[in-house]
Formats: C-alpha cells, structure tokens, sequence
C-alpha cells in the first residue's frame, strides 16, 4: 500500500514538474514586430523590437545559467526525504527424520512442510545532520517485533561513533546480522544456545572508537538492559524478580575489530569479544573470537568468491554455588563458483556446560550431557540480487540421542525495496 | 628504538595530519584519474574500486572504510550506481565532511545530460534499473570535460588557496581532452550508425557521443545473465542488422559474447571499466586505448 501511494505520489509530482519545467524551450519572442496585438499608442515598433530582443537575450542568459536538472528529476529528489524502506521474506519447506528437531533459531524452519520464516521490514535514514534512525522490525506467524531501532551518531568528533535504542550487540561476526545476510537457511547453533532464538539484542547505548592506526582497528563497547528475550540463555532474560539497582545489572560488551588488506583479492577480518553481566544466579561472562578470510579476485574480474568464517565462545556462568563452562563455536566455508551459483559448508560444535566438579547439570539445556556435533552443506542460486533459492542439508548428531536428526530445507528469500548496503 | 611498531604508527599518525595535499577520494578509477588531472600535485588521490572491478558490486570493506575517514572530498558517480557498498562506508567512515550532505561530497551526475532517465513508473521486473538514470557516463569525454569542472569548482571550494592551480589544472585537462575528442570523434567518423551489441548497459553514453547504435544486449535485463532463448534473438537480431561488434566491460564473463561474435563472424571487444589509475594511466590515455580497440574491431 505505502509504495503504491509513493508511486502515484511520485507520479503526480513528476507529471506536475513536467509542467511547472519548460522541457522544450520557451518559444522565443520574434524579432520581427508582430502584427498583433497591436502595440500600444505609446510604444512605438521600434521600441517593440527593441523589448522584444532583450526579452530574448534574457531568456537565452536564463536557460544558459540554468543548473542542470537533479537526476530523476524533481521527483527523485522528494521520493529520497521518505525512509529507505525493504520487505525481506524468507520462506522455507522443511522435512526432518525425527518428531522432535533440536533447532535453536527463532526463524528456522521448525517442522516438516512449509515454514514461514520471518517477513523482515528494514528502514532508515539520516534524522538530521547528527543522527541516522535504522529499524529491522520482524512479523512472523507469533506476532511482530522490534529485532533493532536504533539511533547513529554521524557528527561526533575523534573518530567516535555511538548507537543508541535497541540493537544486536557487536559479540562476534554472525550476531549483529540478520537472516539475510546469513550464508545458510538457518541460525548457528552457536548463537541459539548462547544468546536465544534471534541473538543478543537489547535496549542501551554502544560507544566506538576508529583508531588511527594505519590499519583497521576499532574498538567497540556497550552497556545494555540484561534483561528480555535477546538476554534469555546467558544473562538476566525473562527471569521475574530481574532489576536494575545499579551499573552491574547491566550487560556489558567489549569488542576490537581488525582488518587486514592482505591485497586487493585476499581479506581478513579478525574480531575479539567479551561480554559480561548477570544472571539469575550469578555473574555470567562470555569470551568469543572470530576469523573471516575471504578470497575475492577483483583484479582479474571473477564472480569466484571463497570465505572462510570461524567463531568460538566460551561461556562461564556463576552460579550461587560454583559456575557452569560451555564452548561452542563453527567454521563454515562458502563458495561462489558462478554468477548465480554458490555452495557452502558447515561444521559445529556445542560441548555440554560443565560445573566445578565436572559435572554436567545444565538448568537450561537439562538434556544436553554430552557434545553435539552438527554439519551442514547447502546450495544457492541467485535468479538476481533481490532473490535466492537454498537447499541446504543437515546432519545433527546430539550424543545424547540415540539417531542424528537429519533436516533438509528448500528455502526462498525475496526482497523489495530500497535496503541498505551491508558491513563487510 | 625499543618499539619500532609504535613508533611507526605514531609518525604515521603524525604524518597524516601534517600532509598539505587534500585527500580526494573517488569511487570510480575514472573519477580518481579526471581528479588528479586537475588537482595535480595538490591533492593526493585514491579510487575505492578498481578498474577490473564491477563497480555496482564493491565490498564494503573496512579498509575502505579508513580511506574515507582521512578523506577531504569524496567524488561519487551518483544515480545510486555505488549504492550497495558506498552508504555504509560513509556513515562508518567516522567523517562528517564526506557524508552526502557535507561539504567535501561531490556527486558528479549533477553535471551530466543523464540519458535514460524512466519517463515512467519503475520495478525491479525491469531488472536492476537506476530510478535516476544511466549511471555509465564517464565513457563519453563530453560528461568526463563536465566533470572536470565540477571536480574543479569543488576543490577550489573546499582549498581556496589553491583556487588558481586547479582552474589551470581543469583549463589543461580540458583543452586536452578536446583535442583528444576531435582525433577520436574523427578515426570512429567512419563507424558512425554501425550497429553494435553490448553485454550491460554501460556502454550507451559512448554510444551516443560516437553514432553507434546498440541492437541488443546480451543481459536481457538489467543485472540479469544471459539466457539461451535470449542470447538466440541477439543472435538473430545481430544477423539481420549486420553487427559484428560485442562491446562489455573485462569483469563481465565473455563466453557467450565470444561465442555471438564467432556466430556473427564478428570480435568481442573487452574493456577495463576505467583508467588504471594505480599504474598511472589518465582518463585520455584509457580512452585512447578504448578508441585504439573501437576503431580496430568496427573497421
């Protein structure tokens, strides 16, 4: 509805500066005195002719001075005031070997047959000279929610930049993304049973700062609410007596980012995180590092991509009598072989939580007594960069579990809209 | 010196700020190459993509992202051609002066005749179409001259006191470009209403300056591949105009126009999408090279 009333907005207004801007030229005054009207008793044909040629001359000057039309015209100029508005959809049918599957992302496909995953409405634009507003507001069949609204800093000085409102923490490379930026139909298992179903995401401000190195290093920090949905698995989440009474019942976020043009065809990002706040027991703290190498010949004009994306984190949980440990982690590798072709592969890891003592006692995950392993490949074909398809394999091996849940997907994600480019 | 590494950071640092030459950052090679041509040695100039690199589909990467922090003036093509990768470098880039509304922004399709501007309602069912128009408009040296004196207006806006260096920088390039164009327009006078068939369409802003008509396109919609059913009515399309030339840019794939062109007994002609500016190479020179191929595949 909005973008039709956008388009037929648009349309007037380009149809009205159609009119209100000589396309054609303004028919230039003759030189020659004109028969009719007839001229007034006090000016004479000469005087006439001499109006006449300077109404022309400043015509010619006026069309001369004139600047050049802004492309798209005045049309393109009012359609940019209105936020940069996308629809993402992500639809799945799915099919899994056994009744009870063990997927931990909120949009995975969850059961055998079709699964809508999430319709994604992302938008933003700059506020005023100081600030951009960026929002990812999520509906799927539950109900709607704000993943991300969240305010930029564009103005401030020495290199620093601040977000404000409610957004993915910057822990790791995956969390701050959204599904489609994501190389696989579903959510690492990482993310799931670290942070939650849609990551770790929560109302409060971050605070970075670009070094002056001569390579890519910034340094980000955060302090944000520890409670709520994208806090659930690893700090206070939706526990009922949870509150704030002083700086400590914060969540806490540190992370460095580093870049390195290893040349124009080679990158690698290289990022270290650490979080910590409370629980409802104790004082969890989360220490994570990520590796992103990618290989893209831009030198030689390939579509070949090859990256290799890496993350680990180890958990510490305290408890009121001792604390809980966890690692888990992935490596996946993915491959564009083709304009329109890619294939990628994926392996991970979740170890049992384990107390002081060794023993495996989890509150959370009461089932999970042993490691899982899960590994997955998929394949995607882009009919065009605003729409792709994905079928994607898994293999889930939980120890625990007398048979591997085996999950295959067919998924389809379109987009609409104007979206905004992505970091890299 | 116990921390060489430091040390070196620090002068670096230093070294930056203390450096008089404005830092222009463009996103196209040709837009570096028409920059330094007229800032000269008073500014010091980088382009974010390359050449050889398709210029819609850059990362954003954050070394990018470091090169705009330090930058005076960024020169972008505009009519959204960089829009998946130049937004967020910007607003990461920490620097108030290249965001679009600052004062060191330039968008240099202000100052062209923009060709293909929609007259009607868009979508995307066109295929990847830019709202604003045709963003290829630096092969046709008419746009390449406007710019150059927006590039110019800008830089002596921004560094007044080097106001007179870059109107003579512009004044040089210009006339030389001229000259260059006059040759040009008269080895291609020949090829004038030949037929031709391009891979994208980028090539049309040549097109126009040099009377050359495009029959087809290889993609049968913007950003999208070619098709088998659609590349046999280039084909057919081809045969019965009589065209023998293939036109694309060197990061397209040339299969299928090589295999068209070998149909139609005809060559592919494969071009950088800008001057190399890294080796040194100026926009007259890259239009030369570009002319040297037209002249040797239309003849």
């Amino acid at each position: 509805m909005v973008p039709r009333l956008a388009l037929v907005s648009l349309t007037l207004l380009v149809s009205r500066v159609a009119l209100a801007q000589p396309a054609q030229p303004a028919p230039t005054p003759s030189p020659s005195p004109s028969p009719s009207p007839s001229p007034s008793p006090s000016a004479d044909s000469e005087d006439l002719s001499d109006i006449e040629n300077a109404l022309a001359e400043d015509a010619a000057a006026a069309e001369k001075s004139r600047p050049a039309p802004p492309p798209g015209g005045l049309g393109a100029a009012v359609q940019s005031m209105n936020p940069d508005i996308s629809f993402i959809a992500d639809f799945a049918a799915a099919w899994f070997s056994e009744d009870e599957n063990l997927q931990t992302g909120e949009h995975d496909p969850h059961e055998n047959g079709f699964n809508f995953q999430q319709l994604e409405l992302a938008l933003g634009k700059a506020v005023d000279p100081y600030f951009r507003l960026d929002g990812n507001i999520v509906f799927h069949p539950e109900g709607v929610e704000i993943e991300e609204l969240y305010a930029t800093t564009l103005s401030l000085p020495y290199n620093l930049q601040a977000r404000v409102g409610q957004f993915l923490t910057r822990f790791g490379r995956q969390n701050p993304t959204h599904p489609h930026q994501w190389d696989f139909v579903d959510q690492p298992l990482m993310l799931g049973k670290v942070f939650g179903g849609e990551g770790n995401f929560a109302l409060g401000g971050e605070l970075s700062y670009l070094t002056p190195l001569p390579w890519y290093v910034e340094l980000i920090g955060s302090v944000t609410d520890a409670r709520g949905e994208g806090t659930n698995r690893s700090f206070f989440g939706d526990a009922a007596d949870a509150r704030v009474d002083s700086p400590l019942d914060f969540q806490d976020t540190v992370a460095a980012k580093q870049f390195f043009e290893l040349s124009h065809d080679w990158s690698l990002l290289w990022g270290l995180s650490w979080a910590t706040g409370p629980n409802p027991d104790g004082r969890t703290h989360l220490f994570g590092t990520d590796v992103y190498l990618k290989y893209r010949p831009i030198t030689t004009g390939s579509y070949t991509i090859v990256a290799l994306q890496a993350e680990a984190i180890y958990r510490r949980r305290g408890l009121a009598d001792g604390h809980l440990d966890d690692v888990t982690g992935y490596a996946q590798l993915f491959w564009r072989f083709a304009q329109r072709w890619a294939a990628a592969a994926r392996y991970e890891y979740g170890s049992p939580a384990e107390n002081q003592d060794g023993v495996r006692v989890d509150p959370l995950d009461p089932d999970w007594t042993r490691n899982r392993h899960r590994a997955a490949a998929d394949l995607t074909f882009w009919p065009s960069e605003f729409s792709r398809l994905r079928a994607q394999l898994s293999v889930d091996a939980p120890r625990w579990l007398p048979d591997p849940i085996v999950a295959g997907f067919l998924a389809l994600e379109v987009s609409i809209g104007v979206h905004g480019a992505h970091k890299f | 010196m116990r921390y060489p590494i430091l040390s070196a950071a620090f002068l670096l640092v230093l070294g930056g700020s203390a450096h008089a030459a404005v830092n222009v950052v463009a996103t196209l090679p040709d837009l570096a190459a028409i920059a330094k041509e007229v800032g000269g040695n008073k500014v010091a100039v980088t382009s974010l993509s390359l050449p050889t690199q398709d210029p819609h589909f850059v990362d954003a990467k954050p070394s990018l992202v470091l090169k705009l922090n330090k930058a005076d003036l960024l020169i972008a093509g505009g009519l959204e051609l960089e829009l998946g990768w130049l937004p967020v470098l910007q607003t990461s880039a920490r620097n108030e002066r290249i965001l679009s509304s600052g004062r060191g922004f330039l968008d240099c399709s202000r100052f062209v005749h923009v060709l293909e501007v929609p007259t009607g309602p868009v979508d995307r069912s066109m295929g990847d179409i830019h709202p604003g128009g045709n963003p290829h408009y630096l092969y046709d040296p008419r746009a390449a001259a406007e710019c150059a004196k927006g590039i110019a207006d800008k830089l002596a806006e921004i560094d007044p006191g080097n106001a007179k260096a870059y109107q003579a920088g512009v004044r040089s390039f210009v006339d030389r470009l001229a000259t260059a164009r006059a040759g040009w327009e008269k080895r291609l006078a020949s090829a004038r209403g030949k037929p031709v068939i391009t891979y994208h369409r980028s090539w049309n802003y040549l097109l126009d300056w040099l009377g050359l008509v495009e029959i087809a396109n290889l993609e049968p919609k913007p950003g999208i591949p070619p098709s088998p059913r659609h590349v046999a009515e280039v084909l057919r399309l081809g045969q019965a105009k009589g065209a023998k030339v293939i036109l694309q840019e060197s990061f397209y794939p040339d299969k299928t126009g090589r295999l068209v062109a070998k149909k139609l007994g005809g060559t592919v002609v494969t071009l950088p999408g800008g001057a190399d500016v890294a080796s040194g190479e100026g926009y007259i020179e890259h239009m030369d090279h570009l002319v040297d191929a037209l002249e040797q595949a239309l003849r």
